[in-house]
């Protein structure tokens, strides 16, 4: 509003401090404590979290990688593998596939989880019979790479 | 084919407000090009004589969400550009998304549960055998 003197500027009263205060507080509902009532101490903790919550966004991908390891390993532990020789064989294999939907897959499709866990298999042993029993035997089949151009 | 999913627009002002001068002039001007570029869409215009609230347009959608929005002190191009933004709009509400995908059915070959792996001698009753 323009005010033409500072006489008037004086005069005039804040009528939205309930408003501001609840822009504040309504983050905070779900705190413990006074700080989900009182607007002092509110004020720090809703800084506080909105801190934390962006610095967390780079916590949560390396939280949800470390959990998806742990459910492949778990599943590949369910068909004979572990999991550096699961996901090493699978890529030797050429099978890109993340480990966010490796984690799908086992939980969901089981069945296709058990048949890639199977590839990694034989891939595996085809490893072993190229590396010690060098010579005359013929070449893995799953072994081959295909060549994208 | 596209449906839109706006039903109406209400514009409820009153015609001696000063802060509805826009959209007086909204009305005056670029109503019937904006009714003519959408012609699904039902603009009802009612002043309401005196002091009443304050000026608003009000959308409704196909799904029953009603969407207010104030249009005090503002010029009739904005009323314009508002209007076309809740016309392309649906009338889901607008609310942060917590997954972009979502199916009703997840899995194709059975959820995985403990016995998915085990033999299946473990689970199985007949006449003479029983569950281990």
């Amino acid at each position: 509003m323009v005010v033409l003197s500072a006489a008037r500027w004086v005069r005039s009263r804040l009528t939205d401090r309930f408003w501001r205060v609840q822009e504040v507080l309504k983050y905070a509902r779900h705190f413990r404590g006074r700080k989900n009532r009182c607007f002092k101490l509110a004020v720090r903790s809703v800084r506080r979290a909105f801190v934390r919550s962006t610095k967390a966004r780079r916590e949560k991908k390396r939280f949800l990688r470390s959990l998806w390891i742990t459910r492949i390993e778990a599943a590949s532990l369910e068909h004979g593998l572990k999991y550096p020789a699961f996901i090493s064989n699978l890529l030797k294999s050429q099978v890109e596939l993340n480990r966010k939907v490796l984690a799908d897959l086992a939980i969901y499709e089981p069945k296709t989880f058990k048949s890639l866990a199977a590839l990694a298999q034989r891939r595996r042993q085809e490893g072993f019979l190229a590396a010690l029993g060098d010579g005359k035997e013929p070449e893995g089949i799953f072994s081959r790479i295909v060549h994208h151009h | 084919r596209y449906v839109r999913q706006l039903q109406r627009l209400q514009l409820l002002f009153s015609p001696t407000a000063a802060d509805a001068r826009g959209a007086r002039q909204f009305v005056e001007e670029a109503a019937q090009d904006f009714a003519r570029q959408h012609p699904d869409v039902v603009l009802y215009v009612s002043p309401h004589s005196g002091q009443g609230p304050a000026p608003v347009l009000r959308a409704e959608y196909l799904n029953g969400t009603v969407r207010e929005e104030l249009i005090a002190s503002k010029t009739s191009e904005e009323i314009v550009q508002l209007a076309t933004k809740l016309a392309n709009q649906s009338g889901l509400d607008i609310i942060r998304i917590r997954k972009p995908f979502h199916t009703d059915n997840p899995s194709v070959q059975g959820q995985w549960h403990p016995l998915t792996n085990k033999p299946s001698i473990l689970t199985v009753q007949g006449p003479r055998l029983k569950p281990q």
